[in-house]
């Protein structure tokens, strides 16, 4: 018997443990042959020697298993493999590519768009290096007929003394607005400025950068300014203007004050709730104003200081809030009621809770916007990519079955499910991925317009890492997401019928294709109504008789004594050209100038009183206005009727007045901006006549009651000419208006504005808004349309053959157009059943901001569901024409 | 795709694959280097060889039958593929190029 030669046990095993598998079989054949060999040839010893060296010489990297296991270097073929399929779906179907890639380009340009403004939104005053520390002090003050005043400014003292006393408080710092300062050392170019001062440590407090100066003094000394980039460049020009000098409008022992630069700022940032071009130092005021020291030392009453407190950490907000109520209430004058609360606002939460603040300056609560819209913004990200989803859902889903063949294929030759949702998932995710990186370029070559547009100052770069993080990642999930739908419903059915190709169209699949065709609908019908609704407010707002005159009318604002003086004598010089059809002067013009004089008023039927603007006018202002006289006569000298009045309808209304002529009423106190003053004995007047009731405010807030009083009254002084025109020439016109203007006061540049401008300015923002609706409701309704599209495609393509069978039994086009236009009109009927309510609730917040609003009803919902059925039939239409035109012979040969 | 270099004793393999025509195999291959080269060589470094020219694509391999004195494992043969052949031819042009370069002086 042949004695069996083994090689050593132990390296054999060696050996067929790390040999690659793949190579194991052929060289363990070698080994042994030879090993058999050399036992004949040499014997057993030296051949086991051999055969151990050999073995322990074959253990390199060449001939090693692969650590991670040999099997993987398939599945990474396959991951090839997917990616290769998902391209060649793409190629194959180039409509359905191209729309895809369309839809999720639009959807994600818009999300990342709208991620980018939101981002600027949030980001609010968050560069001050401080920034959660800083808070505002807000006051709420009840006033007398029990509404709350809210003012984002508190008394001078309190910032000094609460500093002084509270051990919580780091930092103080007090900014103060008051009105505008005209500037130039060139009379011909001189233009006015709003200015503010501020406590000399505002740029270590916040960290507004500072080009030229020292941050620590540049508000140390008096008659220091420090001004903006862009305000040196419009008075200096190029080059550094740290020492010059600039003319001002303001006079000291008769000569006009010289203001010294003593820094130069770089604009501020747009997202900062502080808008300031011009900054005076506090110390001016005190070389300007006898009194002001003592002012700004004393006074608890004044709401005229905006104070910033920066607060250590761990401080107890609650507590030191209550203190600071306590430490007013103490220094409230004893003859006065205190009604006010207080409270610490977080510097981050001023940008989005400003919207109750009435402050005089729009430099302190800038480019504020409520919640609601930011909430509105996010909303409508998600709704756009909510879309471009479902229609890829549908798009995919609808291909998934013509792909049948493809997964009987793969079923057959045994892969499991999970490597078919693979597939499915590749597909999708290559497409999002495409479509994410166009988008990405889009944004880029739009972002400039949007900037423009949104006067924003957007850019990729400055979204921090996060969110982009954050976009990939939802943009991947919706990727993974959207797959799913198609993959489930591709991976259904079964082998067989997979490759007999004999699919039906599943009932169900169908039913939720219509289902997300639904949803896409309902979306765009809200969108429609909801633009419609906007745009309708929006003219309501323009249309709207306010119940004067605005159009053709200039303004003229009134910057000095000359001009105030001899105010009969400048209506002359004015009017004298032909184009002046009136003239009139008055204390104040409708339509949100600065603030109004706010007098209370009381009669004998309304002891507590209302509070009413308070205008005062000359005996031109009803005429050149055309405000109705209803009763009695209007103001017609300055000195005689001085004691007179004349009230709107709605001032008569509220004092109770029945028989309103000849009557008497009293006029205690007056409101300027944030200042309330006990005139020094009650100014009591006689009503001669009333007006009709017109709007002296934005169409936001409810009419207020208006008295017109004589304009030489302790209330207020004359601060506008307005002038009523007709001229073919504009330019020329105010040419001319300057003209006079330099005749009566060369110092002053003639500062003018047009009455109807000014109130579109008023709605400014809300016209913006309506342009992003507008613009994002026509993206969503694309989206369902492209959508739409391929759908009815895909439907026409699927039934061809009926089509043709219906053809040759003599079928119109236009019968065929209908039978196919008709189950997806039903679709979009439901759509608007399911949408309109949405859009009717979410309008009807919205125009609550509005105390005038545009009624809507059933035909705005009417015609949103109208619109869209015009642009769905369209749609469709176009695509079943195609069909139902196509020759029968064609679809019925296919066999 | 890039011009796959050739080492020494890869060279060497190959010739040897391509002398024994469609019967290389480990073994075999071995044995014969071992009779031209006279010195002893590793199996190690044949097979190395082997799958680093096969993967270069100068040799292709099928697998042959089972035979009893190899423990029922397959031997594995060998054959120079055209790429293989054009690489030889190349690498003995190349050599012969240079070595009529050497002028004829004499080395007594």
């Amino acid at each position: 018997m042949k004695k069996i030669v083994a090689p050593p046990k132990l390296f054999h095993r060696f050996f067929r443990w790390y040999c690659h598998p793949k190579m194991l079989g052929h060289i363990e054949g070698d080994l042994l042959e030879d090993y058999r060999d050399r036992v004949h040839k040499k014997g057993k010893w030296r051949a086991d020697a051999r055969f151990v060296l050999d073995v322990l010489l074959l253990l390199r990297p060449e001939i090693i298993r692969p650590m991670e296991g040999y099997k993987n270097l398939n599945t990474y073929g396959m991951y090839k493999n997917y990616f290769k399929i998902s391209f060649r779906q793409l190629a194959k179907n180039k409509t359905f590519a191209a729309i895809n890639i369309s839809v999720l380009t639009l959807g994600f340009s818009c999300f990342i768009l709208l991620a980018l403004y939101l981002h600027d939104e949030l980001s609010f005053d968050r560069f001050h290096s401080d920034a959660e520390k800083i808070y505002r002090i807000v006051q709420h003050e009840q006033q007398e007929n029990g509404t709350i005043r809210s003012v984002s400014s508190v008394a001078p003292a309190l910032g000094k003394e609460a500093r002084e006393q509270f051990q919580e408080i780091e930092d103080m710092c007090r900014l103060s607005a008051f009105g505008r300062v005209t500037l130039g050392n060139d009379p011909l170019t001189r233009t006015h400025e709003r200015a503010l001062s501020a406590d000399p440590n505002f740029f270590t407090f916040f960290n507004f950068p500072l080009i030229e100066g020292d941050p620590k003094s540049v508000l140390q000394n008096s008659d220091a300014i420090v001004i903006s980039e862009s305000i040196k460049e419009k008075y200096f020009g190029e080059g550094p203007a740290l020492g010059k000098q600039i003319w001002s409008g303001y006079m000291r022992q008769g000569k006009p004050v010289y203001l010294t630069v003593g820094g130069v700022m770089k604009d501020f940032p747009k997202n900062s709730h502080l808008q300031i071009s011009l900054l005076f130092s506090d110390a001016t005021w005190n070389v300007q104003y006898r009194d002001y020291a003592q002012y700004v030392n004393t006074d608890w009453v004044d709401t005229e200081y905006t104070t910033y407190l920066k607060l250590k950490p761990q401080s107890d907000v609650a507590l030191l809030t209550a203190k600071i109520k306590n430490l007013v209430k103490s220094n409230y004058p004893t003859d006065r009621e205190f009604k006010s609360n207080f409270e610490l606002q977080p510097l981050q939460e001023i940008h989005t809770e400003t919207e109750q603040f009435q402050s005089a300056a729009d430099e302190f609560n800038a480019n504020n916007i409520k919640p609601f819209y930011l909430y509105t913004f996010a909303a409508l990200g998600i709704i756009l990519l909510l879309t471009a989803c479902l229609n890829y859902m549908n798009l995919a889903t609808a291909v998934a079955i013509k792909r049948t063949r493809e997964i009987g294929t793969r079923k057959t030759l045994g892969a499991p499910k999970f490597q078919m949702v693979t597939q499915f998932i590749t597909d999708s995710v290559v497409l999002s991925l495409l479509s994410f990186i166009i988008a990405i370029a889009i944004v880029y070559a739009v972002l400039p317009f949007v900037n423009v547009f949104a006067s924003k100052a957007l850019s990729i770069t400055t979204l921090p890492v996060e969110w982009m993080i954050g976009i990939l990642f939802i943009i991947f999930i919706v990727g993974i997401l959207s797959a799913q739908y198609p993959a489930f419903i591709a991976t259904r059915v079964s082998i067989v019928d997979a490759l007999k190709r004999e699919v039906k169209l599943g009932g169900s699949s169908l039913s939720v294709r219509k289902a997300l065709l639904i949803a896409q609908f309902a979306i765009s019908i809200m969108m429609v109504a909801s633009t419609l609704v906007i745009y309708q407010q929006l003219n309501y707002l323009r249309e709207k008789d306010l119940g004067f005159n605005h159009e053709n009318m200039v303004v003229i604002d009134v910057n000095s004594r000359n001009l105030r003086r001899n105010f009969e004598t400048v209506k002359t010089e004015f009017s004298k050209p032909a184009e002046v059809l009136g003239i009139t002067a008055s204390t104040r013009v409708p339509g949100e100038w600065k603030s109004f004089p706010i007098a209370t008023t009381k009669s004998s039927e309304n002891i507590n009183g209302s509070e009413m603007i308070f205008v005062g006018i000359d005996n031109d202002f009803l005429d050149t206005y055309q405000i109705k006289l209803l009763a009695g006569r209007t103001i017609n000298d300055p000195v005689a009727d001085s004691l007179k009045i004349v009230l709107t309808q709605l001032a008569v209304e509220q004092l109770g007045l029945t028989d309103p002529i000849g009557q008497t009423i009293e006029i205690p106190k007056v409101r300027y901006g944030e200042r309330m003053e006990e005139l020094e004995q009650p100014f009591r007047v006689e009503v001669i006549g009333v007006v009709e009731d017109f709007h002296f405010e934005s169409l936001r807030a409810n009419m207020m009651p208006v008295i017109f009083g004589a304009l030489n009254t302790s209330i207020q002084v004359i601060d506008y000419y307005t002038l009523k025109i007709k001229t073919n020439d504009w330019a020329q016109t105010i040419e001319t208006l300057k003209t006079i203007n330099n005749k009566i006061d060369p110092n002053t540049p003639l500062e003018y504005t047009f009455l109807d401008s000014r109130f579109e300015e008023l709605y400014v923002t809300d016209a913006r808004r309506g342009q992003i609706f507008l613009t994002l409701s026509i993206i969503v309704v694309v989206i369902a349309c492209l959508g739409l599209f391929a759908l009815v495609s895909y439907s026409v393509e699927s039934r061809m053959k009926e089509i043709g069978v219906r053809k040759v039994m003599g079928a119109s086009v236009n019968s065929i157009v209908r039978l196919i236009s008709k189950e997806f009109l039903i679709l979009v009927v439901i759509a608007g059943i399911v949408g309109l309510p949405i859009a009717w609730f979410f309008m009807r917040s919205w125009l609550q901001e509005f105390a005038y609003r545009v009624p809507f009803g059933v035909s705005v919902f009417a015609l949103a569901i109208l619109l869209t059925l015009i642009i769905a039939f369209v749609t469709i239409g176009l695509r079943a024409a195609r069909a139902a035109r196509m020759n029968p012979v064609n679809s019925l040969r296919s066999e | 795709m890039t011009q796959h270099s050739l080492g020494e004793f890869e060279e060497l393999v190959l010739l040897m694959v391509a002398a024994l025509h469609d019967e290389a195999y480990g073994v075999v291959i071995l044995e014969g280097l071992e009779e031209k080269l006279k010195k002893k060589v590793n199996i190690s470094a044949v097979h190395v060889a082997l799958k680093r020219i096969e993967d270069k694509g100068f040799v292709k391999s099928r697998m042959g039958g089972i035979t009893e004195d190899r423990g029922g494992r397959r031997k594995k043969f060998y054959v120079i593929t055209a790429l293989g052949k054009r690489m030889l031819d190349a690498q003995y042009d190349l050599r012969n190029s240079i070595y009529k370069q050497i002028p004829k002086i004499s080395f007594g």
